[in-house]
């Protein structure tokens, strides 16, 4: 199922770096998000895993490394202009458009061009899209109501109805699969299993490891900054060290 | 009499067009600005000039007053869009008071606090027309762009930055243009009804561009329904008539008519916010919309 690990990542972040008055949130984290791979990042809170996603979408300026997108630099663009070139990404309190149709939210991430008009795919296109976005998500039945007024479970799929919509290659994905129950889990995981069959690079921030030993392909351990460990998961996942480190004992330093 | 009811309905259907294109901005892109008054003034006074010394033609009038508002809410609105929510209010609140200095004071251009007066009544093509006909239809053609957007993907764009702007530029919406493009759009509208309000009164000054002019705006929306189509039309209609309604009542005499208005206002809008929060359509549409 997995593309062959010759082809050249479509995303690849070198020495990414970013600080925050004293702290240093990001400090020099090196990854590379192969198609047709899941990704996990992994690590404690604070870790710096979602100052990551901010570096690469371009909501915070790096204070140093780059972020390649095929070959070209990404870092410096506006968030819009990183989706626009085929990163999608999640968020963690989701953003929802509350206000709007479940539909509409989905038919908003088909739709990119700020003006009255959309050049490019036709309008039909674009509803298919969405339909089918609704479809894989099971939220067909609900496209009418609110956002606003939708379960726990049927927003975090609304998220992911929108990422599946915007029909990007890279997706970066800020803890979806948390707080979901295990049928939500399975189909969730069916949805990601899906886009990897197509080639996507999915990176995902994960806080529950039977999620991530049972969807990630490769781990990123990062832990106050800095990649620690990257490899296969279940070599990761095994490392007392990072364990320990994971599960808040971490070792005392040596004076 | 009926000269009078035609006046007020011309009134009310000019601050329908300012209450409906300023709940474009704030209902459907969630920009909050009190400084409508401002374009509603410049449309009057580039109205007012355009027949005063170039023709008396209703078209021109509207048209050179929507270019000059909404060409100058994009050079006020650019820089100022970039600072969000309860900033951009107090970014609009400072432009308010600033133009209000300006067209006190640009005499050669508004007259001054004496205002500009001997506006000829508007033409169309030669032909005298009124008031309240051309109100009436530039009202309706606004309603009509506004219903068109709000369906189409430009709506769906100001609604997503309105609910979630970080999210809507994660999708790849580039927000500085949509904001800009809304808020121009709305100003433009605004110096419509600036250049009809001008022919129809034949004299303006800047007692009519303040900032209780738009609080007064503002508050047609809200009472409404903001984000509604037809709300700030009801909104506008209700709160024109309630003043020339109570000059009607007998039982109040002429001279604390005023004091009055203020009472029933204040208490209608408190009465309101708590009952129908969301407007007096915005509620009714929200029930649908739950059914």
């Amino acid at each position: 199922m997995n593309r062959p690990a010759s082809m050249d990542p479509p995303l690849r972040c070198e020495g990414l770096a970013r600080s925050f008055g004293g702290v240093q949130a990001v400090a020099g984290v090196s990854l590379a998000l192969p198609a047709g791979q899941v990704t996990a990042l992994v690590g404690p809170n604070g870790a710096g895993k979602t100052t990551v996603f901010n570096l690469i979408t371009g909501n915070l300026r790096a204070d140093a490394g780059v972020a390649l997108l095929r070959g070209q630099s990404i870092l410096g663009l506006k968030p819009w202009q990183v989706a626009r070139r085929g990163v999608a990404r999640s968020f963690q309190d989701l953003r929802l458009f509350t206000h709007m149709s479940v539909r509409d939210n989905v038919l908003a991430a088909t739709e990119r061009s700020a003006w009255f008009w959309q050049p490019g795919t036709g309008r039909r296109a674009r509803e298919a899209a969405a339909e089918a976005a609704l479809e894989a998500t099971g939220l067909a039945t609900l496209a009418t109501a609110r956002a606003v007024d939708l379960a726990y479970a049927e927003r975090k799929f609304l998220s992911m109805a929108r990422i599946l919509a915007a029909q990007a290659e890279i997706w970066l994905l800020d803890e979806p699969a948390s707080g979901l129950d295990l049928a939500s889990r399975l189909r969730f995981g069916q949805l990601l299993k899906d886009a990897r069959a197509r080639g996507v690079a999915i990176c995902l921030i994960e806080h529950n490891l039977d999620v991530v030993a049972e969807l990630a392909d490769r781990i990123a351990f990062l832990d106050q900054g800095r990649v620690l460990a990257e490899g296969e998961p279940q070599a990761i996942l095994r490392d007392p060290q990072l364990a320990a480190i994971y599960f808040g004992d971490r070792p005392q330093e040596v004076a | 009499m009926t000269a009078y009811l035609a006046s007020l309905a011309t009134l009310a259907a000019i601050f329908a067009i300012l209450a409906v294109t300023l709940n474009f901005m704030v209902g459907y892109a969630g920009i909050f600005s009190v400084a409508h008054a401002v374009f509603f003034g410049l449309g009057a006074y580039a109205g007012a000039q355009v027949a005063l010394h170039l023709v008396p033609d209703a078209l021109a009038a509207c048209a050179v007053a929507a270019l000059i508002a909404g060409g100058l809410s994009l050079c006020l609105a650019l820089p100022a869009l970039r600072v969000r929510g309860e900033y951009f209010v107090a970014a609009s609140l400072g432009l308010q008071m600033m133009a209000l200095t300006l067209f006190s004071e640009a005499k050669g251009l508004t007259g001054g606090l004496g205002g500009l007066i001997g506006i000829p009544p508007p033409r169309l093509f030669g032909f005298a027309v009124g008031a309240l006909p051309l109100s009436l239809a530039a009202l309706a053609l606004i309603l009509l762009a506004i219903a068109a957007m709000a369906r189409g993907s430009f709506g769906r764009t100001l609604q997503s930055i309105r609910d979630a702007e970080s999210a809507a530029e994660a999708l790849g919406k580039n927000v500085a243009v949509a904001k800009a493009l809304a808020v121009a759009f709305a100003c433009a509208g605004a110096g419509v009804a600036g250049a009809l309000f001008a022919l129809h009164m034949q004299f303006v000054n800047v007692e009519s561009f303040t900032l209780e002019q738009s609080v007064l705006v503002m508050a047609m929306v809200i009472v409404g329904g903001t984000g509604t189509l037809l709300g700030p039309v009801v909104g506008a209609v209700l709160l024109l008539s309630l003043p020339a309604g109570l000059a009607f009542l007998p039982f109040i005499p002429p001279t604390e008519v005023g004091a009055v208005q203020q009472i029933i206002y204040g208490l209608a809008m408190t009465l309101l916010m708590i009952f129908r929060p969301a407007g007096l359509v915005g509620d009714l549409s929200r029930g649908r919309s739950e059914a």
